[in-house]
């Protein structure tokens, strides 16, 4: 039986020689929503658009109309995808994105078909086959020139993002970590993200490194997403704020996250997690599955059987040297569950912001039992397995 | 040619069922002017891993080199957050793949979805329940605070919300 169906419908008449029209439809076990819009032929321009909820789920759902109406006199060009993601899909509602896409996308094709058309006004014979040869030709040489309307719509840039219900409180198992006391120790926030290293941060590393500094912890470590920092770099950053400043590189692997230090190589692309784990370990460096179950428990564990136990059993699991389940993007129930598959694997457990803002350093991070200086000790310290993840901002909360 | 006529028309649809050996059959089929083209997914319950990924893609002018093998590249891939990067960059966003990405992802959203499903069914039917209900459901997971109209400062849902720390 079926236990979900989504069917989209999305046809593009021309309305007249400068005019395209679009209607589409969505409708799924949970929303049934349309859309109409004009097109102009020549520009690519919105000229107006129209959505409807046939059914739809919160009482709320109704204001996400508006932004729909913000696309109004926008171009339909290589841009949408993005634009539609920050405005439409964030602000709006996903689900009409996610239709609006694959309306923009019917609209680059059906321009096509009607220029094929213009075209066979002159030359009846010209077939579909041969005036694509001809355009792909042309694109070719007007792409090298740098000024080609590329106008295919990513899709995929608006796709929904999990949806996340349920969460329950199981903060106990993070702070019962954390509260292992042997004193102030060393305390590093292992995970940040610094712009523009990574693009989706919104904060310098010299702002970082300040309020890190500002709010007491003992030292960052700067992750930023597939990228290198160089050991002068850090350096220069360590020496300029008088405070220690250590690097590591957050990899996009197959299975997910994975924290990495002492690792040399620039990897873009994404790795699987048996490559990553061989060229952590030519370097000698350490592997930390960053927040290892965000968005794992976005439905009921009972209804999908998961336990920490069953959890712990995932093949990647026997790859990493540590798991992060202290992180400052996921809930408390993923984080406690983290724990719990850690304390299940006998792993050592980390903690670490994720922060993309100033704000963000030093919600969790990782307390050693002794003080570190360089790299080389930080690793040491990692393999060490002598540490715990603390609420860092909640603990001088307390204190103060 | 009348403009009643189409120029252009497009249907997707995307289903998931649950089969007996606790594994989740999730297919995209997609057919339009220039395409026709099917995705199917297999995932396993409770991790949610694809197992098995397997389909065909016909288009006027587009030719994917090696179906199979990017197929093969998605076994093993957790169906959840982060997902779509790993999807994208793995099979990547070339013009004649962007299609069957696409697919693969609307495969992999029906499965959540359908899992939302559940949650969404347990909705109450009075608007002042309902207000309750999803209510709740911002401030147990705070991260749906401001992700869409619905959960936007202004909107009835998060009055007694505080946003993320
Ligand atoms: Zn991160």
């Amino acid at each position: 039986m079926l236990t979900f169906a989504r069917n989209k419908l999305v046809s593009v008449a021309a309305l007249d020689p400068e005019t395209l029209s679009i209607h589409a439809v969505l409708d799924d076990d949970a929303y049934g929503l349309e859309i109409d819009l004009r097109v102009s032929i020549e520009e690519r321009k919105i000229l107006d658009i129209f959505g409807k909820w046939n059914r739809w789920t919160t009482p709320e759902c109704y204001r996400a109309i508006p932004f729909l109406q913000e696309i109004k006199g926008e171009l339909i060009d290589e841009t949408m995808g993005e634009r539609v993601a920050k405005n439409l899909a964030r602000k709006g509602c996903r689900h009409f994105a996610n239709l609006f896409l694959e309306c923009c996308d019917a609209a680059t094709q059906a321009l096509r078909v009607i220029r094929w058309e213009n075209e066979k006004v002159a030359r009846p014979a010209l077939s579909f086959e041969q005036f694509l040869k001809e355009e792909g030709g042309r694109e070719k040489t007007v792409k090298t020139t740098n000024t080609s309307p590329k106008i295919t719509v990513p899709l995929s840039s608006c796709q929904p993002q999990i949806e996340s219900h349920g969460a329950e409180d199981n903060r106990k198992d993070g702070v019962a970590r954390a509260s292992q006391d042997r004193g102030q120790g060393f305390i590093i926030d292992l995970h940040t993200h610094t712009f523009p290293a990574s693009s989706c941060s919104s904060v310098c590393a010299d702002e970082l490194i300040e309020q890190a500094r500002l709010i007491g912890l003992n030292g960052i470590c700067l992750t930023d997403h597939n990228h290198v920092w160089s050991l002068a770099q850090v350096e220069a950053l360590s020496q300029k704020h008088g405070f220690p400043v250590f690097r590591g590189n957050e990899i996009t692997t197959t299975q997910g996250d994975m924290l990495v230090f002492g690792l040399e190589k620039d990897i873009r692309a994404i790795i699987s997690i048996e490559d990553l784990r061989g060229e952590v370990d030519a370097a000698g460096g350490f592997m930390i599955a960053a927040h290892p179950f965000r968005g794992f428990l976005a439905f009921n564990t009972v209804q999908l059987g998961l336990t920490a136990r069953k959890a712990a059993q995932r093949p990647l699991f026997q790859l990493v040297d540590a798991l992060e389940v202290l992180n400052g993007k996921v809930t408390d129930k993923e984080n406690g569950f983290s724990s719990s598959v850690a304390d299940a694997l006998r792993l050592p457990a980390t903690g670490g912001s994720d922060a993309h803002q100033a704000c963000e350093v030093g919600i969790y991070a990782t307390r050693f039992f002794a003080e570190i200086g360089c790299e080389e000790q930080l690793i040491r310290a990692l393999k060490s397995r002598d540490y715990v993840p603390v609420a860092f901002r909640s603990q001088i909360r307390q204190t103060a | 040619m009348p403009a009643n006529i189409l120029k252009f028309s497009l249907n997707r649809c995307t289903c998931v069922e649950r089969l007996e050996d606790n594994t989740l059959r999730s297919v995209c089929t997609l057919r339009d002017t220039f395409t026709s083209a099917s995705v199917e997914i297999v995932s396993r319950l409770p991790d949610l891993e694809i197992v098995s990924a397997q389909g065909q893609f016909h288009h006027e002018w587009l030719k994917l080199p090696d179906i199979d093998g990017i197929f093969l590249k998605l076994k093993g891939i957790r169906i959840g957050a982060g997902m779509l990067k790993i999807i994208s960059g793995l099979i990547g966003q070339r013009e004649e793949l962007r299609q069957l990405t696409y697919m693969v992802e609307e495969c992999c959203q029906a499965v959540i979805i359908s899992l939302t499903r559940d949650i969404l069914v347990q909705a109450p039917e009075s608007e002042e329940a309902k207000l309750e209900f999803f209510s709740n459901m911002v401030r147990e997971n705070i991260r749906l605070y401001n992700r869409c109209a619905a959960f936007a400062p202004g909107s009835r849902l998060v009055e007694h919300s505080q946003p993320p720390k």
